[in-house]
């Protein structure tokens, strides 16, 4: 057993065995399990490339947000140079947080237990009496806050603590492709900060979910459709259900009525937009999907007051322990979109999405419902069933990368989801 | 400025009959309380350092209503899908330290209040605690108070709630 390994390595090959998403099988064990969590944050956590930032968060030198890597506290600064790092909020000489606002400027931080001074590149540059107390005993430049590698792509900085790790590219993959519509295709800024609230949940059910399930929409959220947000309540069916590598999911609701974003920016998309992108962004109705593991996102297109209105969203699944995750929700928006949309893309954000969203408010029911199921010492054990589209797979070609399925109701991408999650957890081992 | 007392009397009296309407779930009337330019709002609340203040997001917000918004939210409360509210929760609304300021207009008054919002839903003993500041602007409107301007300063930055789908 390797020291740092959480649980004993039969009892995890144990867990590990009963999940199979090759049968759509998938145990209820895996939403509440602390086994199962320890493991998730050594195995998959501290190795995968994880969302940590927009780079409009951070637009100046000095700009810091606070952030968490599973359950890893991390400072996302820009420096003097203009290079963003990713430091472990911990100080090197005790463990003490050292940064403990949310945001703001610093050349600087200094940890409040001893004085312990670092700069925003992470470098120790102060310690309080150090030549009376230390002699030369301190080795300052090896006791910088420990650095994360990073990453970005459209705008949307990765981090890692892992060396062997590939590039964000190759941990990407086909993903890439998507993002660029997502994050990309105009210079995108966050909008104020993240919407934050704690949900009594396990992490994997809303990733999952942004990644695979687009057939909860026609009846979790068929009170939209009855107060006239959307067309009906199938209105999330038809479309493409996309394997993006690695986990990833995403899907394609197409084709659209109508354009669903600015037309004054038309031409910013097919400047910045390879030829097939902004073809595929030109059908495009909404598209939900998830970066493994945590990181999910959403366009989506809703009518509002009598107006067809848009808006691009991230949501991040921060996991504070099995049942229990730190929503993250920022609403994404064009830098250049005229006032009067960026208004209107705002409000049906709020009504739609984060904590008060009508669209979120009832998926937050289903994630603590089978959360709270899932403790059962009998259900537990349930084989949770994901076969939809199983041994049906003829990929069409022609829409974008990654293995494209028509119509967007499947569970293909769930099954992709725990496939990667069950790579991870057994590679450790 | 201080109000006169029967107007303070009066402010208390609609600020006690809100919170009967809400937590009684009586929303199409609590509807009836609100002025037709009614704005409610619930800011980010943000942990900053002392000095590098603002600690409190108007861009981005909880809430951002209109009238409109908020009946399309009373309404889908009413539909048959409303998972989040069905079974409804049970809440109760205390306000207290109550404040009553002159406001712009002979017209209006500016009342600040504390208020805490009990939250149980299904069987759990466990409830929601919200905890905040409002910043209320009511408004005389045909002899009645009506809320024209709700501004809910939560205390916590990370919303101890899976949702909103109630009102504060």
């Amino acid at each position: 057993m390797h020291p740092t390994d959480a649980v004993p390595p039969d009892r995890a090959a144990a867990l590990l065995d009963q999940v199979r998403p090759e049968e759509g099988a998938v145990p209820a064990f895996l939403f509440s399990d602390p086994e199962i969590y320890r493991l998730e944050m050594e195995r998959i956590f501290a190795r995968c490339w994880l969302f940590v930032a927009h780079e409009s968060e951070v637009p100046a030198p000095g700009d810091y947000v606070t952030r968490a890597m599973g359950e890893d506290p991390v400072i996302v600064a820009r420096g003097e140079d203009g290079a963003i790092r990713v430091m472990l909020n911990v100080c090197r000489h005790r463990g003490m947080r050292i940064c403990r606002a949310d945001l703001g400027n610093s050349s600087h931080f200094r940890c409040p237990y001893h004085g312990f001074t670092y700069k925003n590149t992470g470098e120790l540059i102060g310690v309080p009496f150090e030549k009376e107390l230390y002699g030369g005993a301190l080795v300052k430049d090896r006791m910088g806050l420990l650095q994360a590698r990073v990453e970005t792509h459209a705008g949307l900085v990765f981090a890692t603590f892992d060396e062997g790790a590939g590039t964000l590219a190759d941990y990407l993959g086909p993903m890439a492709w998507y993002l660029d519509l997502l994050a990309g295709r105009a210079e995108m800024e966050v909008v104020g900060p993240p919407h934050r609230h704690e949900l009594r949940a396990n992490w994997k059910l809303p990733a999952e979910n942004f990644a695979s399930d687009a057939y909860h929409t026609m009846h979790t959220h068929a009170s939209i459709a009855e107060i006239g947000l959307t067309p009906s309540a199938t209105w999330a069916k038809d479309g493409y259900h996309v394997a993006a590598g690695n986990g990833h999911g995403v899907m394609i609701g197409a084709p659209t009525r109508r354009f669903v974003f600015s037309e004054a920016l038309r031409p910013v998309f097919r400047r910045r937009l390879a030829p097939d992108q902004y073809a595929l962004l030109e059908r495009m109705a909404h598209m939900p999907g998830t970066v493994f593991p945590n990181l999910s996102f959403l366009i989506s297109a809703v009518t509002l007051k009598g107006q067809f209105v848009s808006h691009t969203e991230l949501l991040q699944w921060q996991p504070k322990g099995p049942d229990r995750i730190d929503v993250h929700t920022w609403l994404l928006m064009e830098k250049d979109a005229p006032p009067e949309e960026r208004e209107r893309s705002r409000q049906a954000f709020i009504v739609t999405f984060g904590p008060s969203g009508m669209l979120a408010q009832d998926d937050s029911e289903n994630f603590t419902g089978i959360t709270q199921n899932s403790r059962g010492p009998v259900a537990r054990r349930l084989a949770l069933n994901y076969q939809m589209g199983l041994g049906a797979n003829a990929p069409v070609a022609g829409v974008g990368p990654g293995q494209v399925l028509e119509g967007k109701y499947n569970e293909a991408n769930a099954r992709g989801f725990y496939r990667r999650w069950l790579e991870l957890m057994r590679a450790g081992a | 400025m201080s109000v006169p007392a029967d107007v303070r009397a009066e402010v208390l009296e609609f600020l006690h009959q809100e919170a009967e309407l809400l937590d009684d779930g009586r929303l199409d009337d609590w509807l009836g309380l609100l002025t037709e330019d009614v704005s409610y709002a619930m800011p980010i609340r943000l942990t900053r350092e002392r000095g590098q203040e603002p600690a409190l997001s108007v861009e981005m917000q909880f809430f951002q209503e209109d009238l409109a918004t908020l009946r399309l939210r009373v309404h889908r409360l009413r539909t048959d899908f409303a998972w989040a509210e069905d079974p409804p929760s049970r809440t109760r609304h205390f306000v207290t330290n109550v404040r009553v300021a002159a406001g712009p207009t002979p017209d209006e008054v500016d009342v600040r209040c504390n208020v805490l919002v009990y939250r149980n839903r299904g069987a759990s003993a466990a409830a929601d605690l919200i905890s905040g500041e409002r910043r209320d602007r009511l408004r005389r409107v045909g002899g009645a108070w009506k809320l024209a301007r709700r501004v809910f300063v939560p205390d916590q930055a990370t919303l101890g709630v899976d949702n909103l789908a109630i009102f504060v």
